[in-house]
């Protein structure tokens, strides 16, 4: 246990004194919500793969591996899709934020449909949405305590030893914002996806080697993919790929990611360097898993693979080092929640209303990101069985808004009415299914109750685009933002009436 | 110069295109049924998981070949 908790407190400590070595008094709220927009290529890789991977990865990913096989993926799948995005997404998204002073992505739904209380309505979406995933990842924690006590801890002294680590993690969080984030997120990032990635390749030579694991030895269960006559569905994995590649922007703290890079240049090198790492890091952990089926104790319990192969294969100094792997993603992913929905509530909620100046909305974000955190962990600590389905309908729910965000930055049409009304009914429907079929959708061939939710959604967008009118004014604003977007020959021909593009 | 703009059209609908295509590999359900329960080895490794490796190059790919024309075009290339 000394060793297990040795590592894991003196890599905290690495990750504080680096945080304390870093320290910058942030001059206004611009530079606390989104680091002063001053991050280059390499920041942004780290900071976008440590919050998008969270600990989990390693714990419900690594058992789907090893129970599900080559289905788990999926997971890749749409991780790179969502790269994918952040390089279509960087050069509008990065300018209108440069240009119109954009925080949070509140600020940006706000700017595309001339109404700050779309950016009210994003927020508590995304707010509420994130929540349960917030609560999951401190409950995840439990399991990395429990295998560092070598089995001495039981699983609830565990979980609330980890909602007591995070908890204490979140005060550099509060304390230094988006800087902090993303100067931890480097650190963290490569510690659990270039090292880690690398221990997952050694563990995957020590099964081959020493464990005579080979993909053809695996159970062949392992290959079969949820088709035509699986109880499934056959478009369940259709689904769970388009929700997951489409949810991925949709989170607050993952958004925030395009407005913390000092250019679109370094935006579009973020996802070229990241996605490699997703690539060698997906493959590496799901091959690891399908080979793990074959160790007895993993298939058992499968969530605890990443720590049960570590320990067999390199006794508890490797064992140590796994939780340090899994620590670094869950404190990335923590931090990252935190952080974003602080800046929302000063930003998008709170500050949307009352005048606030630049200090008192840097206070209300501290404030804000010390309440959501003694929340969650107060929540993490319960015994909440629903939790779980929750976060499921959260997803199914926050996907909702995905139609206004991509349509709104892609296409000029689309008015405020039918964001907004697209939104609700797109979450009404995908609520209602998930209440009245309870996840499982008898018509629905695999299909989730958040795709159907995303047609009704796309359906009265468009349809609202075309049948509402459209004033001049509301017509000259939406066309002078789409003109500093262009490239540059375009902008040169529209720029002239940019001023017209002012944010709500 | 002239040249270089006049092909840089080109090169960026041929990159939305290949991004279009990794939509179409990554989720058109037939193609993954296709490989459901398949062993039989493709470059050494069971269908089934070269299907999804093939898939994964090929999107990573796509965005390594974006950047790349991305920087030789001097603006965005997608």
């Amino acid at each position: 246990m000394i060793v297990t908790f040795g590592l894991l407190a003196l890599f905290f400590a690495f990750v504080v004194w680096t945080l304390h070595r870093n320290r910058v008094l942030d001059q206004s709220f611009t530079d606390y919500a989104v680091g002063g927009r001053s991050f280059g290529a390499r920041y942004q890789a780290m900071s976008f793969l440590n919050t998008w991977y969270p600990g989990s990865m390693f714990t419900a990913f690594g058992a789907l591996s090893v129970t599900a096989g080559v289905m788990s993926f999926y997971v890749l799948s749409y991780s790179l899709l969502i790269v994918v995005l952040l390089f279509v997404l960087a050069r509008p998204v990065w300018i209108w934020g440069k240009t119109y002073e954009l925080k949070t992505q509140g600020d940006l739904f706000a700017l595309r449909y001339g109404s700050r209380h779309i950016r009210t309505i994003a927020a508590v979406i995304g707010v509420i949405s994130g929540l349960p995933w917030l609560v999951l990842g401190m409950q995840a924690l439990g399991n990395l305590f429990q295998a560092m006590s070598l089995g001495a801890l039981s699983f609830s002294t565990s979980v609330v030893i980890g909602v007591i680590v995070i908890a204490v993690r979140q005060i550099w969080t509060v304390r230094m914002g988006m800087r902090g984030v993303v100067i931890s997120d480097y650190v963290q990032g490569i510690v659990a996806y270039v090292f880690g990635g690398i221990m997952l390749v050694g563990l995957i030579v020590w099964l081959v080697q020493v464990r005579g694991a080979t993909l053809w030895t695996i159970d062949p269960k392992l290959y079969e993919i949820p088709g035509l006559g699986s109880k499934e569905g056959p478009l369940y994995l259709f689904a769970l790929m388009f929700t997951g590649a489409l949810g991925g922007w949709c989170w607050p703290y993952i958004f925030v990611r395009l407005f913390t890079a000092d250019g679109v240049r370094s935006l579009k090198k973020s996802a070229v360097l990241a996605v490699p790492l997703t690539f060698f890091f997906g493959v590496a952990l799901l091959i690891f898993g399908m080979l793990a089926s074959t160790i007895p104790e993993a298939l058992a319990k499968p969530d605890d693979v990443w720590f049960i192969v570590s320990q067999q294969a390199g006794g508890v100094v490797l064992l140590g080092l796994a939780g340090v792997v899994l620590l670094a993603a869950s404190m990335g992913h923590t931090d990252g929640n935190i952080q974003a929905y602080g800046a929302q509530l000063a930003n998008d909620l709170v500050g949307n209303y009352v005048e606030l100046d630049q200090r008192q909305m840097i206070l209300i974000a501290k404030v804000g990101m010390l309440l959501l955190t003694l929340l969650a962990s107060w929540l993490a600590t319960l015994t909440l069985p629903a939790l779980f389905s929750l976060a499921v309908l959260a997803y199914q729910g926050i996907i909702q808004l995905a139609i206004p965000q991509f349509l709104g930055i892609f296409w000029k049409k689309g008015n405020c009415e039918g964001a907004i009304a697209g939104m609700l009914a797109g979450f009404v429907t995908a609520v209602g299914l998930e209440l009245a079929y309870g996840g499982q959708l008898p018509f629905g061939y695999g299909l989730t109750s958040g795709c159907f939710g995303l047609a009704a959604n796309l359906a009265v967008y468009v349809t609202l685009a075309y049948l509402l009118p459209r004033s001049e004014e509301e017509r000259l604003r939406i066309d002078a933002l789409f003109a500093a977007v262009r490239r540059p020959r375009a902008v040169n021909a529209t720029a002239g009436i940019r001023p017209q593009g002012q944010p709500i | 110069m002239s040249n270089d703009r006049s092909r840089a059209p080109g090169w960026r609908a041929a990159i939305k295109l290949w991004f279009l295509l990794d939509v179409v590999v990554a989720l058109a359900p037939p193609l993954y049924w296709a490989m459901d329960g398949d062993m039989a080895p493709i470059a050494g490794v069971p269908a089934a998981l070269f299907y999804f490796l093939a898939v994964n190059v090929f999107i990573t790919a796509s965005l390594v070949a974006a950047y790349l024309l991305d920087q030789a075009d001097g603006e965005s290339a997608a």
